[in-house]
């Protein structure tokens, strides 16, 4: 029977999980045996390359979002945008550098938060554009299979409903993950080319991380798209309030909150200690958004001076340097805000998983 | 050369000697007073030492014959230096025509070294007649220099400049080129200055007074006591001394540091760390009741043990442990921390670079959070996966 799958592969994913439904239930096919012990042994070694029958839906959804124009148009636009971020940061590149600057010894990390000629950075292009893929890559992944009564088939095969989930979201977050490295990774080598400086080794951890951290970002997106397409039963409601949800949040959380901060704001005689509390509560509030979440990190992350991201009390300036944090340092800076976010996508991903795996699936 | 000199003014006596006795054996008799005469319009005249004199004498022949007359100098005193020229030649004899005269010119130099008093000496025409002179030397003339300073002692501390004001008399009737020159002993540095600079020599006219200005810097880690410095000033004939007093005092020198020299530090927000510090006594003094202080940002607190120090002797160091809190509140990032080592002598300061750092525990936090979710997850595959 192991040889059946060898020599089936995973050409056709349909046909294979015909064949993997054999594998479990634990059926015999006698044909195809071959006679030498030899050639037993090889084929035993061939047969630890089989696929579970999870990455073989994993590489399905992979397969589909990269042949889906709506993936390709996506990811267009991305590019086009993060080349025009990238042209207008080496053209002005320059202009960010300066003699007395404390991150001196990290102008690499400029090119990703430099902006210029009216052109936002490489980073808020991402803060911006990569909801949209995220929301692009999720918000059908149920819905749309039930509809077209895809999903009941491949669920009556021999295929546990985590799995299916599972499958979707790792599908997803994969394509990511490869989209977002390998466009950083252009985006610094293109830097290098023309800049003619690698970055040292803490620049390259600090990028590192940044991807990690768009990529969670991205998740995030991603997740709740997945959680409203489990939720809607057209896959248009899923897309539209998913696109709601993140409008919400890019533009009108941002009123609401100004809204509050004019109603709330301290009198022209209140004490330094009011204003502080003040502006924190006003802070809190915008960080309630992912995208707020997403800046603060990337913002500690590409630019090392950076030492608070809330309001400081002259008593903590006094007596400061200017000085580039270390790694950690900047790490444990955004500790609160990497955590936030990657709870946000893991709760999103809790939630998705519950109400699809609590749900009928059999009914159109 | 001296010596050169004295034997030809010896010589010069002698030929003169002889001019004289050969005159009082044979001319005296047959002398004709008006047949030949010698004139100079300024026989006695007063000059100072040094001053060399210009006579223009007439020979004048008032006989009917052409005369030859000898013309010499006799009774010039010693060590004057004297010529006799016409038409460009040093003349022994001359010759001249009838009711003519004949202009001589006769220089005498007198010499710086000359007594005050009256000279006198004579121009001899040989047999017929002799022309007296006069020399009155005004002064008495030396070859002296003189190198003085009203303030010849200066007080001071080991690291200061010593400025000592001299003035330099040339007292000599010629100009004097002077060389400057220091006998201080070892690692002093002495330097003269003259019109505004910087010079190891100097030109002083004839009888005029130069300012000299002498910086001497003591070496710095010289005992306290008080320094001779001999200067000079030398020319080839004449030199004066002068000898300056250096009153150097004990310095108080201290330097804050750690034993590796390492200045920076780091320190978890509202953490404490112990630094080792080093209080060393570069001086040339013993400097007491040394306080440590700070000089940190705000909420800040640094704890010396000791606090203070009795006594430090010259070249000996102390050790001295500082704990430094940072406040709580403190950002991530570098501070600056000054500690500061003080008496009313001295003060020296030492500039902490402090890497604040934040406590990790909020970042367990957050990993406990994650791990939380992550749990809750698995809880979720575990009860609803594989139905």
């Amino acid at each position: 029977m192991i040889f059946i799958n060898v020599t089936l592969k995973i050409l056709h994913p349909m046909k294979f999980i015909n064949q993997a439904k054999m594998y479990m239930s634990g059926m015999s096919i006698p044909s195809l045996t071959l006679p030498n012990t030899k050639a037993t042994t090889k084929a035993e070694k061939l047969s630890t390359k089989v696929p579970h029958p999870f990455w073989v839906i994993v590489n399905k959804e992979v397969v589909d979002h990269i042949r889906s124009w709506r993936l390709v148009i996506l990811v267009a636009i991305i590019t086009i945008a993060c080349a025009g971020s990238l042209i207008t940061g080496l053209m002005h590149f320059k202009d960010s550098i300066s003699a007395n600057d404390p991150e001196g010894s990290f102008f690499f990390l400029k090119l990703f938060s430099a902006s210029g000629s009216g052109l936002p950075s490489f980073v808020v292009f991402i803060s911006f554009l990569g909801p949209l893929l995220g929301i692009g890559l999720g918000f059908d992944a149920i819905n749309s299979e039930q509809t077209r009564g895809t999903m009941a088939r491949v669920l009556s095969q021999p295929i546990y409903r985590d799995q299916w989930i599972n499958a979707k979201f790792t599908g997803g977050l994969l394509v990511i993950s490869v989209l977002f490295t390998g466009l950083t990774l252009i985006f610094m080598s293109i830097g290098i080319l023309k800049i003619g400086i690698p970055p040292t080794p803490e620049e390259f951890l600090r990028i590192l991380i940044f991807t990690f951290v768009t990529i969670c970002y991205v998740g995030f997106w991603l997740n709740l798209s997945i959680l409203f397409s489990v939720k809607f039963k057209q896959a248009a409601t899923s897309a539209l309030c998913t696109i709601a949800v993140w409008l919400f949040f890019t533009v009108f959380y941002g009123i609401i909150v100004n809204f509050i901060a004019n109603a709330t704001a301290p009198g022209q005689f209140a004490s330094p200690d009011q204003i502080i509390r003040y502006q924190q509560f006003i802070t809190n509030l915008m960080r309630i958004v992912p995208s707020q979440l997403y800046s603060d990190a990337t913002t500690t992350l590409l630019m090392p001076s950076v030492r608070s991201l809330g309001p400081l009390t002259s008593e903590q300036v006094v007596g400061t340097v200017p000085s580039p944090l270390p790694l950690g340092q900047s790490l444990l800076l955004v500790w609160a805000q990497l955590t936030g976010l990657i709870l946000a996508t893991v709760s999103c991903f809790a939630l998705a998983y519950y109400s699809f795996m609590r749900r009928e699936v059999r009914s159109r | 050369m001296k010596g050169f000199l004295l034997s030809v003014r010896t010589k010069m006596l002698f030929v003169a000697m002889a001019h004289f006795m050969w005159m009082m054996t044979f001319g005296g008799h047959s002398v004709f007073a008006n047949t030949v005469a010698l004139y100079t319009p300024y026989p006695e005249i007063t000059v100072p030492p040094g001053e060399s004199i210009d006579y223009s004498v007439d020979v004048i022949n008032n006989s009917g014959s052409i005369k030859n007359v000898g013309v010499s100098l006799s009774g010039v005193p010693d060590g004057w230096e004297h010529s006799l020229k016409s038409g460009g030649w040093t003349i022994g004899k001359v010759a001249v025509m009838p009711g003519e005269k004949k202009t001589l010119s006769l220089k005498v130099d007198v010499p710086h070294q000359v007594e005050k008093g009256v000279y006198k000496f004579q121009v001899v025409a040989q047999g017929l007649t002799s022309l007296p002179l006069v020399v009155t030397v005004s002064e008495t003339g030396t070859f002296k220099s003189e190198f003085t300073s009203t303030q010849p002692n200066v007080e001071g501390h080991s690291n200061a400049t010593f400025s000592y004001n001299a003035k330099l008399r040339n007292m000599t009737s010629e100009p004097q080129f002077y060389a400057l020159r220091s006998d201080a002993p070892r690692g002093w540095n002495v330097s003269f200055r003259a019109n505004g600079k910087q010079v190891s020599s100097v030109n002083v006219e004839a009888n005029q007074t130069l300012d000299v200005a002498v910086e001497v810097s003591p070496p710095k880690k010289i005992k306290a006591g008080n320094y001779k410095i001999p200067i000079q000033a030398v020319t080839r004939s004449t030199s004066a001394d002068l000898e300056l007093e250096a009153a150097v005092k004990g310095n108080y020198e201290i330097e804050l540091t750690t034993p590796t020299g390492l200045l920076s530090t780091n320190v978890t927000a509202g953490g404490k760390k112990r630094l080792e510090l080093l209080v060393k006594n570069n001086g040339s003094s013993t400097v007491n009741d040394i306080k440590l202080d700070k000089r940190a940002p705000v909420d800040w607190d640094v704890v010396f043990e000791p606090n203070e120090i009795k006594s430090l002797e010259p070249g000996e160091n102390a050790k001295v442990y500082a704990t430094i809190q940072a406040s709580k509140k403190a950002i991530a990032g570098d501070y600056m921390a000054t500690l500061e080592a003080n008496n009313p002598d001295v003060s020296e300061k030492a500039a902490f670079r402090v890497s604040v750092k934040t406590p990790v525990v909020w970042g367990w936090l957050g990993i406990m959070l994650i791990l939380g979710v992550f749990g809750g997850v698995f809880q979720l595959f575990k009860k609803y996966g594989r139905r």
